[in-house]
């Protein structure tokens, strides 16, 4: 910190700390315009009629209040079960994968740990391989026989590269004289882990968690995949995105036919489409408050060590 | 805590799939693969619930959430065949795959009387080498097919303009564009103030025919399947979008597009823009096929702006070529169930959907059940005010109709014996019923009961038609090339059309070149020697 | 005897004897090292369909094997060529805009002295991320219309004389793909630097109070130094995905605004693969392709990182 002992006129360094915060506020007021405009409108669209909403130009506000969309989509009676089924793999795969994956990048942090840079270079080349969808699907189908049960949310999602190096980058920014005191006094890894860099990691943690959590509440690929054919076992994440391929599908069937029969679109997309997103990402965003105090306001490190 | 904490999130976890594992015996649950998205029908559906007391059959559903042709990939490459399959707009992967077993081992005169009638005058064209793989859905028709009104491709325009005009007769795009531009050029905004806009043209993704169909119907033919056959001269086959014959209508464009009729930015819109432009009641006129703007026409009379509605036209170059919007009904080949490899009782399958050919099992599907879903008044079928909402409501529909069953299963339409329409849709009471005062009125100033009485009544059809049913599965390069002329066309099409005046015979020749640089030719010809071979074959 | 200098891998010791001094490490890392290679590296044997011509239907090894046809057929087209240079580009522009956006977003946010308003700022910031691309792209379609919000206000602040048709002309495709990109994904981009933030000594920032250090001083010598590391780590990564690209900026975008008159400049190389592989069953293109993703990929990543290295800052291997 070479740079700061240069002392400044306190009214100049007032002048311009009021100049900063006007445009730091004023900067931020605008991010937050016009991030939040397409959420209000959004929510807007749910809560409109159907029909009217076609013609579009809604705004912020509804123009002809209605809830038939959100009656059209909790109406199905497969609604809850799905839910309950979001939750359970979602608590699970948040669980499951921020332990391994924070354990391995306490591991990988360690520089004289001998195959730390083998097992690193494996890990971050699977970021950039892929083998392509029809040999993972065998895998996980026919060699591991995970298809059509509920531990397909879970088995393949256990460890992520991306979150791993971050928390390792974290581990890596911590000071060292915390590490090494614990290990002087005798601690195992494992202790160590458990009791001073995990405790210490807390902001990385939640915001991994969030990551998954958010990654296994949204993801419908693997239910479409593994799980289509057990209505017990859908998502809501895939039920909605059914809704919403049904919703626009119909159009696309009146091609196979030359009748009328299935022309008739039995609901207006733009309205359920909007619906469906505000009930998909309603509970993530009742969760996220507590997530979201350890990496906004921190947690001060000079605490724990005192 | 942490563990605590994590340790019951296991073990409920764990709990969560073994409660809902328990599946109750049933007599025999059949798993049906369905290549489209449906909502599941409620556990308590009254159709399927009739199936199951009559015949002890149960279906379990997969539908459709994910791309088609990937989601085929992969239950083949696993064998993950459900027992009846559709395989949609791709079937002809799973045949390719040998998915399906030969339903001919088991449809025949004597046993599946109804099958075998049904099927029995398309056989050659529904076979593929010699067996029948997948039951055609849709296209059997029964006595007479009912139009009412054109479903598909026309030129539309908005009533009202017709109206200023004096009701004219419109036939040619000369005098279909002269009048969108005289009407624009009178009102420059619609009563609500919004700029009008005069003719549209959607190029968002596959439905792009609005920009690429609309020649082969001016030069008199039918939608063909992005080529136009000549019949009279051996079948010869074009890829018209760089034809002569397609240049006058693509210049029109360009000289309507200098003179403001055409706005730019109908060509970078997506769907939900273009309803929704035509939901505000100020566009004009533009071509396309009527199911994919209906929804803009329920917002219209949801406003009771009837005179904002469309109706088709069916344009020619000249007056002396005859319309061929409307075409006859063609059987859906390879759209509809097969039987999978996989399945345990084929035999009790096909003789389901044998008994649920019969009139009676028909009518369900159709009408629904008598006195709950519709009445009978003097031997025609009608349906009150409710019974009609009921049909509309997707909630009602999936607890009291087997929809995605019944969009598979082969199907009667056309007329009943008794007169009465199958299809409720096309049944004219409930049509005439439905019809606003202003359309009967205008209707009536040309002369006319309904819609479809402003095209020619279709004519028979050549044998082969159409080549949108050819199946280019076998052939890759060609395949490739169609794809190509697709992005090409695409893309060079809207540019033509905002052209700079002077610029449009030189572009159109460079468009005419790379088009033919992408195996045009090739591809033509390869279609000619199927079209051929059909002919042969099926007349 | 001295426990950490034991653990310190010496050279000239043994690896085995080093590896069973260090075995608390290898059990938290050998087991998931098993499972990625069971979960990311088994799966690998599909690449042989490259040099096949693959249908799923027959039996792995029944397939005609072709060489390298798929290889050159894909480097015959035109349009693919295209595909990378439009994947790279947009991958490019994709990297600035988030980069930049999301670091200052989360050191604006930092700057904020309410509790309250940061988490409000930044709660509102991350919510696009939960919007559906097609909802944003059609929102970003009606803005950049050529009676849009944005033309209006360009016309309005006299930037323009006529509307520009942004949606229609390739050389704004780029641009506009990735600005809408940062508009859904900034804020939930910032999270991770904010986090990175929270592991900075506060102590820093009172001593340099102290000296009376101005806000953009101790943003530049003490905020942004605090998240150097995270800044590198990310940048190795995700120059490692400027020709593989990503999900959201390489395919979603361009295939939901950019499949009409602008397809020579918004066909990736997913959406090539798409159209001309997976679509046609042509299995063997699609991994050809997948293949020479992976081997750029791996080429630019170890590049990146040994240049990281060269300078003296944090790697990734």
């Amino acid at each position: 910190m070479s740079g700061i002992n240069l002392r400044h006129n306190p009214r100049t360094s007032r002048w311009m700390n009021i100049l900063f915060h006007t445009f730091n506020n004023a900067f931020l007021l605008l991010a937050m315009l016009i991030t939040l405009y397409p959420v209000l409108n959004t929510v807007a669209i749910s809560f409109n009629d159907g029909t009217d909403a076609l013609r579009g130009g809604i705004s912020i506000w509804p123009r002809v209040f209605s809830l038939e969309s959100y009656r059209g989509v909790l109406a199905d009676e497969f609604v809850f079960s799905a839910f309950q089924v979001s939750v359970a793999r979602t608590l699970l795969q948040t669980a499951l994968n921020l332990l391994l994956t924070s354990m391995l990048a306490y591991a990988l942090s360690r520089r004289e740990y001998v195959l730390r840079k083998f097992i690193t270079t494996v890990f971050v080349l699977t970021m950039y391989v892929n083998a392509g969808l029809i040999p993972n699907y065998l895998l996980i189908s026919r060699t591991l026989g995970l298809s059509r049960s509920f531990w397909v949310y879970i088995v393949p999602t256990m460890i992520s590269c991306f979150n791993m190096i971050v928390i390792r980058t974290y581990i890596l920014n911590l000071p060292d004289a915390l590490v090494e005191s614990a290990r002087i006094d005798g601690a195992g890894e494992l202790r160590v882990f458990w009791q001073i860099i995990a405790p210490l990691c807390l902001p990385v943690m939640a915001t991994v968690s969030l990551f998954v959590a958010v990654g296994a509440w949204n993801s419908w690929f693997d239910t479409h995949l593994y799980n289509a054919g057990r209505p017990s076992l859908h998502t809501l994440q895939y039920l909605l995105k059914m809704k919403l391929a049904t919703t626009q599908a119909s159009s696309n069937m009146a091609m196979q036919t030359t009748t009328a029969l299935a022309a008739r679109a039995p609901t207006t997309p733009v309205t359920i489409r909007a619906a469906i997103t505000v009930i998909s990402a309603l509970p993530i965003m009742l969760v996220y408050p507590f997530l979201q105090k350890y990496f906004v306001v921190g947690l001060s490190i000079g605490s724990v060590k005192g | 805590m942490q563990r605590k904490l994590l340790s019951l999130l296991l073990i409920l976890a764990m709990m969560l799939p073994l409660g809902l594992a328990l599946a109750e015996p049933a007599p025999l649950t059949v798993t049906v693969f369905a290549g489209d998205p449906f909502d599941q029908p409620t556990s308590d559906n009254k159709i399927y619930k009739l199936i199951e007391e009559e015949f002890g059959i149960k279906f379990e559903f997969e539908f459709l959430a994910g791309d088609l042709d990937e989601t085929l990939g992969i239950k083949i490459a696993g064998q993950d065949y459900a027992d009846i399959m559709s395989g949609s707009n791709s079937a002809e992967m799973l045949i390719d795959a040998g998915t399906y077993i030969d339903l001919l081992d088991y449809i025949n005169e004597t046993d599946t009387p109804n099958l075998w009638a049904h099927f029995e005058p398309y056989m050659n064209r529904i076979t593929v080498d010699g067996g029948l793989y997948v039951m055609p859905s849709f296209g059997r028709i029964y006595n007479d097919a009912i139009v009412n009104y054109q479903n598909g491709p026309a030129f539309w325009i908005q009533k009202k303009v017709l109206a200023w005009d004096n009701y004219p007769t419109i036939t040619t795009p000369e005098q279909y564009f002269d009048l969108l531009l005289r009407y624009k050029e009178a009102h420059p905004t619609t009563e609500d103030g919004l700029p009008t806009s005069g003719f549209e043209i959607l190029t968002d993704g596959w439905r792009n025919f609005c920009l690429l169909n609309p020649v082969q119907h001016l030069m008199g033919h039918p939608n063909d399947g992005g080529v136009f056959v000549h019949w009279d001269d051996n079948y010869r086959v074009d890829v018209f979008h760089n034809k002569d014959y397609s240049k006058p209508y693509y210049q029109k464009l360009n000289e309507v597009f200098q003179k403001g009729l055409i706005d730019q930015d109908t060509f970078v819109q997506n769907f939900d823009q273009y309803i929704a432009k035509l939901s505000s009641g100020r566009v004009l006129g533009m071509f396309d096929q009527y199911w994919n703007f209906q929804n803009a026409t329920d917002a219209l009379i949801a406003r009771q702006m009837y005179g904002e509605t469309y109706i088709g036209l069916p344009l020619v170059y000249s007056e002396d070529i005859t319309d061929h919007y409307i075409d006859q009904p063609v059987i859906n080949v390879n759209r509809g169930f097969g039987i999978s490899v996989n399945c345990k009782e084929p035999k009790r399958i096909v003789d389901m959907f044998e008994a649920l050919l019969d009139d009676r099992w028909q009518t369900i599907f159709h009408w629904g059940i008598e006195g709950e879903d519709y009445y009978v008044e003097n031997g025609r079928y009608l349906r009150t005010a409710e019974q009609k909402a009921n049909a509309e409501n997707p909630v009602w529909v999936n607890a009291n109709k087997a929809r995605a069953l019944f969009f598979y299963s082969p199907k009667k339409e056309g007329t009943m014996d008794n007169g009465n329409s199958w299809d409720p849709a096309l049944q004219p009471e409930l049509y005439f019923d439905m019809m606003s005062e202003y359309d009967k009125e205008f209707l009536t100033s040309y002369g006319m009961k309904t819609p479809a009485e402003f095209f020619t009544p279709a004519p028979p059809n050549e044998p082969y038609y159409p080549v949108w049913q050819i199946d280019l599965q076998p052939y890759p390069d060609m395949r490739d090339i169609n794809t190509q002329m697709g992005d090409i066309q695409a893309r060079d099409l809207p540019r033509l059309i905002m052209a700079a005046p002077g610029e449009f015979d030189g572009m159109w020749e460079t468009f005419a070149k790379t088009m033919s640089d992408a195996g045009q030719a090739e591809y033509e010809v390869f279609l000619q020697g199927i079209i051929l071979e059909m002919n042969e074959r099926l007349r | 005897m001295d426990r950490t200098r034991k653990l310190t891998g010496r050279p000239g010791r043994g690896f085995l004897r080093t590896l069973w001094d260090q075995r608390q490490l290898a059990l938290m890392s050998v087991p998931m090292l098993l499972y990625v290679l069971l979960f990311s590296y088994a799966p690998l044997w599909g690449w042989i369909t490259a040099f096949m011509s693959y249908k799923p239907a027959v039996p792995l090894f029944d397939n005609p094997w072709v060489g390298l046809r798929n290889f050159s057929w894909l480097f015959s087209r035109q349009e693919f060529l295209l595909a990378i240079r439009n994947t790279f580009a947009m991958s490019v522009i994709n990297l600035v805009f988030n980069t930049v956006s999301a670091i200052g977003l989360a050191v604006l946010l930092n700057e904020v002295a309410s509790r309250r308003y940061k988490r409000t700022v930044q709660t509102v910031t991350y919510l696009p991320h939960f919007l559906s691309w097609v909802i944003v792209v059609g929102l970003a379609q009606n803005a950049f219309a050529t009676d849009g919000v944005v033309n209006q206000v360009l016309l309005s602040l006299g930037l323009i004389r006529q509307p520009l048709f942004f949606l229609g002309e390739g050389r704004y495709f780029w641009w506009l793909a990735g600005i809408i990109h940062m508009w859904k994904e900034a804020g939930w981009n910032s999270i991770i630097y904010l986090s990175s933030m929270s592991a900075i000594d506060p102590a820093l920032y009172e001593a340099a109070e102290i000296d009376g250090a101005g806000r953009l001083r101790k943003i530049m010598h003490i905020t942004l130094p605090g998240i150097k590391s995270t800044f590198v780590i990310l940048l190795i990564m995700n120059i490692g995905m400027l020709v593989s690209g990503t999900n959201d900026g390489n395919f979603d975008i361009p295939y939901l605004m950019g499949q009409n008159l602008l397809i020579d400049w918004s066909q990736t190389i997913d959406i090539f693969v798409l159209k001309y592989g997976i679509s046609q069953g042509q299995y063997g293109r699609a991994t050809a392709a997948g293949i020479f993703k992976s081997l750029v990929s791996i080429f630019l990543l170890f590049s990146a990182n040994r240049i990281a290295r060269r300078l003296d800052e944090p790697t990734l291997l």
